[in-house]
């Protein structure tokens, strides 16, 4: 009696099959931080901040050049002033989405927007 | 009975214990990345697993190498390529050190392989539409006139011999601009430096074009290629192992002017920019394979591309039209994954 | 000893009223669970233990996959009209996941071999149940890429519930094993 209450093959199989379930869905869903929309940046001056998009503010940013400043209003953010000459990253626009990224190469500063999920390790373009 | 709920207590404590590890791990801790300025653009080397003190110190090492790369093969500033073309142009034949011949002979390997397509010979050429400046060009466009006398004289990798280490041009309309493959070929040297020091996991990413070796922990690691408009990622791949991805796009480098677009990408064959993709992402073993493939088959377009492709033996190919239709090879369509909605149609092309 | 995947064969030796008087009240217990689970507060909103599961395994180990069918539809159709969410996104809910896990439930008898355990049917109908509802959340009410973070703690709970529903329904069949 007692030998048929105990777990079937099949039910070891299936203990199997979900633990590995289970670890597939953390690491598929659960691997990156914390979900929240975030934007990434670096500077050589101030190193690599993550920050929470969050109240509309204005933000400076250090570099070689001087100061780059950077406008978050509605879940988006960009350039607004920097001291290099080309002002591509101005011309950039806003960023909202994940893996959206600018950078103002002169005064060494670069933007990526971190996704709510799903995070890449790399962007290609 | 107490035998089973023995069991199904210890296969409880099982999974609680492999959710709790797998949890817990220490996630981002292990990922070292670093940014550094070289190639004219933004260097991201991303490296899994190792100490603080050793990341940063590989690192280091890159960054030395590829400035060294990037004085090396700059074409106009003063240094290793701009002495090559000087004396290009004057008719000279001159010395040139082993990596130069070695990249030299590449360049003729991808340019036969292309058909001509992938020619790292029309330096002239690319001076002439400005997009070798370090300024961003503005236009006008040249005039037909300079473009023909230049395309006249057909200036290709082909029309240069290397013996001994010494360099001539049966054409003195040859100017080397390494462009088009020079970040790939930064690319497999970094991997190359990480390799010596015993790393394993990571990624080069230079100005969007990559290569990465290894996993990120226990999984590959995570690409997101990005929309030709700027916004968002139109798709993902996971990457393991060693492998390069590559986009040549006409959005990189591109001035207006009078209401039309002239992008960088330079047709060698018509000396304008290739008209009809808009962008090229070529999956291969190493990047420079990928940087040469991607230019080649934009300037191919849409018609002649699989010829191209089966030819330079890349069978991981993504294309998208100035339409906005997205083409793919059978190899690429089995891994890709498309991240926006609605997911395009993909029209599946066997190369 | 309890044998999931053949059905007795009371079918042929009892008369349909019978047959129809017994789903019924099987059909009631299972929809007093239900109520209950539905009246207790839940520490997460929307998340229950799902106990009414262990009504229809037990029956399914009992009386074959058809009666499992029958309570578990009257579970869901009886249980609503008297809480009230006939035809409410809850009842979408209710019937995607009762769908869902009879469907694997019958697959799930038809394995070969021994089969599953009540404890492994279960832990499978707990996650079907679970994953069903989840989707149908997902695409009708909030369609927000959010939500999948939800989904590995979800699944969980539902393993967690679905052994702890196997433990309470072997116990069941046991009891019900030594009354007759």
């Amino acid at each position: 009696m007692k030998a048929a209450f105990g777990l079937t093959i099949a039910d070891k199989l299936l203990v199997g099959l979900v633990i590995f379930l289970l670890l597939s869905l953390y690491g598929r869903y659960w691997s990156s931080a914390t979900p929240g929309e975030r934007f990434r940046v670096s500077s050589i001056v101030n190193g690599i901040q993550t920050m929470d998009f969050g109240a509309d503010r204005i933000i400076a940013i250090e570099g070689p050049l001087g100061t780059t400043r950077l406008q978050i209003a509605g879940n988006r953010v960009r350039f607004i002033s920097s001291p290099c000459h080309g002002k591509q990253c101005i011309h950039a626009g806003w960023l909202a989405d994940a893996g959206d990224f600018a950078a103002c190469l002169p005064n060494r500063i670069s933007l990526t927007v971190l996704g709510l999920t799903k995070e890449y390790d790399s962007i290609n373009f | 009975m107490s035998q089973l709920i023995y069991r199904a207590f210890w296969s409880c404590t099982l999974i609680g214990v492999l959710l709790l590890s797998a949890c817990s791990r220490p996630e981002e801790s292990r990922l070292h990345a670093a940014q550094l300025l070289a190639m004219g653009t933004l260097v991201e080397v991303s490296i899994w697993g190792t100490s603080d003190e050793h990341a940063a110190a590989v690192t280091a090492q890159i960054e030395q190498r590829l400035r060294r790369v990037e004085d090396d093969f700059h074409p106009t500033r003063p240094g290793g390529l701009k002495t090559v073309n000087v004396a290009l142009a004057a008719g000279r034949a001159v010395a040139v050190n082993d990596e130069m011949a070695d990249l030299i002979l590449r360049a003729q390997h991808f340019e036969e392989a292309s058909q001509g397509l992938f020619n790292p010979a029309i330096g002239k050429l690319i001076a002439l539409w400005g997009f070798q400046d370090e300024e961003p060009a503005k236009g006008p466009p040249p005039s037909a006139n300079e473009i023909q006398s230049i395309s006249d004289q057909h200036p290709a990798m082909s029309r240069l011999q290397l013996k001994n280490g010494l360099l001539t041009s049966h054409s003195r309309a040859v100017q080397l601009d390494f462009g088009a493959f020079a970040k790939g070929y930064a690319i497999d040297q970094a991997v190359a430096i990480l390799r010596r020091q015993g790393i394993h996991d990571a990624i080069v990413n230079a100005g969007g074009d990559l290569r990465v070796i290894g996993r990120h922990g226990d999984r590959s690691w995570r690409v997101g290629i990005r929309q030709p408009d700027g916004h968002g990622i139109i798709a993902s791949l996971a990457l393991g192992g060693d492998e390069s991805i590559v986009t040549s796009g006409s959005y990189e480098r591109y001035f207006d002017y009078q209401g039309r677009r002239y992008h960088h990408i330079i047709d060698p064959r018509t000396g304008y920019p290739a008209q009809g993709l808009v962008s090229v992402t070529v999956l291969a073993a190493d990047a420079q394979t990928a940087d040469a493939a991607a230019t080649a088959l934009f300037v191919a377009g849409k018609d002649d591309w699989p010829l191209i492709a089966r030819r330079m033996a890349v069978d991981q190919v993504m294309l998208i039209d100035e339409q906005g239709k997205v083409y793919l090879t059978r190899e690429m369509a089995r891994r890709i994954r498309f991240e926006i909605k609605p997911e395009p149609v993909p029209v599946i092309i066997k190369p | 000893m309890i044998d999931c995947e053949q059905k007795p064969p009371a079918g042929k030796l009892v008369t349909p009223a019978r047959d129809d008087l017994r789903i019924a009240w099987l059909a009631a217990l299972a929809i007093a669970v239900h109520m209950v689970e539905a009246v207790v507060p839940s520490p997460l909103p929307g998340v229950k233990p799902g106990l009414a599961n262990v009504i229809t395994v037990a029956v399914l180990c009992l009386y074959g996959w058809r009666s499992a069918v029958w309570v578990a539809a009257l579970r869901v159709l009886v249980g609503s009209l008297l809480i009230g969410t006939f035809l409410t996104p809850t009842f979408l809910l209710s019937v995607s996941g009762a769908s869902a896990s009879l469907l694997v439930l019958g697959l799930a008898t038809r394995l070969p071999g021994q089969g599953l355990s009540p404890i492994g049917l279960c832990l499978l109908a707990a996650l079907a149940h679970m994953f069903a509802q989840f989707f149908v959340a997902y695409l009708f009410f909030i369609p927000h890429p959010g939500l999948f973070a939800l989904l590995p703690l979800l699944m969980t709970l539902a393993s967690v519930f679905g052994i702890i529903s196997g433990l309470l329904t072997t116990k069941l069949l046991a009891y019900q094993g030594a009354l007759s």
